[in-house]
Parts: structure tokens; sequence; C-alpha cells
């Protein structure tokens, strides 16, 4: 992980003298992560794709602008925490569609089991900020910290809506969790 | 069952998260062997991250990449500009001069032939020094325009890789 850090910082750098080809192994190295994560929220995988493209493009235009290089994946992750809800209010400029949970876009990487298609499911009925928050919390392993930053909340708000979406994601995934102990335990 | 230690009821869910510090998560532990209340709660918390986790990372459909713009790359003609290809045009002018200027009458052609080449090699120093510069302004130009407009295009990585 440090040898990591290094190199993510080195390739950081090299991109700052425009170093292309230095910045795109730093993308490589994160595509993946900031693909899902905007999978997850905006629930298409077109436009995850598209978005993150425009992150990385606006990562690239704005590195001159990050401060401190170890901050890099909360900057990154901030990047495309507003590109997303960019798209997410374009989608209902009018008004919140709450108790409307958005439908998952099935795609051919999930898993073919019904507690991963119940997760799917219940991720998709958490408002937009709860989802939000599980994802930079227990899919990217952010800290309370770096999560408010890259939020630009509160860690208290962070905690608030992780813990609610924690206590709702319990209800919604008991009945699945249930039965997949209970084949389990048959089997 | 309740845990009645309420001031003192550990944050489970920043525990299974990871987020407590290392004397935090001792006296968490301690309490949870006493409380039954806790550990119910704990193993509540941990099922759920246990059912998130079965959820795994897609693959990105395509790979993202970028390529520089080329628009400073040099254009076939700029090939003329260089100084070597000057040199020779003035030396080719230099013996076209001589040759419609040469006077009729007898003259020392040792002593004209000598003028001559010093006068071309003259010339050709003077065109070398000035395009010696040019070139040195030019390629300082082009370091700045080069860090100042890196204007960048998305492409696919299965498509094209320049």
């Amino acid at each position: 992980m440090i040898f990591r850090e290094v190199e993510d910082r080195d390739l950081i750098e090299k991109a700052r003298r425009g170093d292309v080809e230095g910045y795109n192994l730093l993308v490589s190295r994160w595509e993946k992560r900031v693909f899902n994560y905007l999978l997850r929220l905006v629930s298409n995988r077109e436009d995850a794709l598209d978005l993150s493209q425009d992150v990385f493009l606006k990562a690239y235009q704005n590195l001159p602008k990050l401060d401190d290089v170890n901050r890099f994946p909360a900057w990154l992750f901030r990047i495309a925490h507003n590109e997303a809800f960019s798209l997410l209010r374009k989608r209902r400029p009018d008004a919140e569609l709450i108790g409307e949970p958005r439908r998952p876009d099935p795609g051919p990487g999930l898993l073919p089991v019904e507690l991963s298609l119940a997760v799917q499911s219940a991720l998709g009925r958490l408002s937009e900020d709860q989802r939000e928050a599980v994802l930079l919390k227990v899919y990217q392993g952010f800290k309370f910290e770096e999560m408010a930053e890259i939020l630009e909340c509160p860690v208290s708000t962070v905690k608030s809506r992780l813990y609610t979406a924690l206590d709702v994601l319990k209800t919604t995934l008991a009945p699945a969790v249930l039965r997949t102990q209970t084949m389990g335990g048959e089997g | 069952m309740t845990c009645l230690s309420v001031d003192h009821k550990p944050d489970w869910k920043a525990y299974a998260l990871g987020e407590l510090d290392a004397e935090s998560r001792r006296q968490a532990e301690a309490h949870a062997a006493s409380c039954a209340s806790c550990r119910e709660e704990l193993d509540a918390v941990r099922v759920t991250l246990d059912a998130l986790s079965t959820l795994r990372e897609e693959e990105i459909p395509r790979r993202i990449a970028f390529v520089s713009d080329k628009v400073f790359a040099p254009r076939w003609w700029q090939a003329f500009l260089r100084p070597s290809f000057a040199a020779a045009c003035v030396i080719a002018a230099a013996i076209l001069v001589h040759a419609f200027v040469r006077p009729s009458t007898p003259v020392d052609s040792a002593a004209v032939q000598a003028t001559v080449n010093a006068a071309v090699t003259k010339a050709v120093t003077d065109v070398e020094e000035r395009h010696a510069k040019e070139m040195s302004a030019m390629l300082a130009d082009y370091e700045i325009l080069s860090r100042q407009v890196t204007r960048m295009y998305v492409v696919d990585t299965g498509l094209v890789r320049q």
C-alpha cells in the first residue's frame, strides 16, 4: 500500500508536467473504482462510463490545483460526486423522486445469486445521499473525514446518512439473509 | 434485551466499519464480552456488511485513456525552413550572381575566386547563426505552448492508442 501511494504520487507529478502516459497509468489504476462508484450511484452503465471519462478529464485539467497529492483519492471522488449529482439533478429537475427507487441496470458482471440481487435492489431503495454514503464507506473504504471532504458536509452528517442507510439495509435485506442462512443450513 | 450502559455504549457501526482507534476498540470488545445485547447488535451490523460484500465490482466496459494534441507537430513545408536548406539556397544564389556579373576584362581569377569564397562563407555563416537563433526561440515558444495548451482527447484504448 505504501509503494502504491508513492507511485501514485510520482504519476501525479509526471501528469502535472504534461506526461500524458503517466496520467494514463494513473487512470488505469483508478478507473474501475470510479466507474463502479458512479455505476451504483447513477444505475446506468453508459452514463457511468461517460461520467468516468469526464471525471478523469476534469481531474487532469485541475491537477495543478491539487494542493496535497496524498489527498488525490478523496479529491478524485469529489469530482466524481459532482459529476454524478450534476447528472442526477438533470434527471429530476423539478422534484425529488422520493419513493421511486430506480431499477438497477442489470449487468453481466453481477453474481447470479439471490443475495447479490437483493443487495442491488436494496441499495436502489436508499436515497441518493444514503446510497452514496454506503458506496464511499463500504465499497470504497474511505474514512469518515475523507467522506466529509468528498461530500462537503460535516462528519456528523456523513455518519447520520450512513447509519440510517445501514439500518434500512438491515431491515430490507433481512429476508434474503435469512433465506441464505436457511439454505446454507440445509446444504 | 437492552444494553444498560447507555452513556458508554460503544458505537458498533463505527467498530464494524473500522473507524475506532485501538483504545476504543479494546474498550468496545471488553464491553461486548459482558453484554449480550451489544453482541447481538454487532452481529446484526456484521451480517448486513457481509451481505453488502456479495455485490462484486464490475469491470469497466471500455478502458479510458488520453492522447495529447498533435497540433504542434511540424508540417512538411517546415522542412524547407531548416538552416541547411537556407544555406544551400544562399550558395546557389551567390554562384548565379557571380556568373551574371562576371567582368568581361581579364582579371586575376584566383583573387576573384578567393573573394567569392569569402563572401559565400560569410553569407552561410550569417544565415546559420540567424536560423540557429530563430530555432532556439521557436523551441522555447513551443515548450511554453505545449505546457499551456495540452488539449486532451478521450479515446478508447481498444480503438486508438497514439
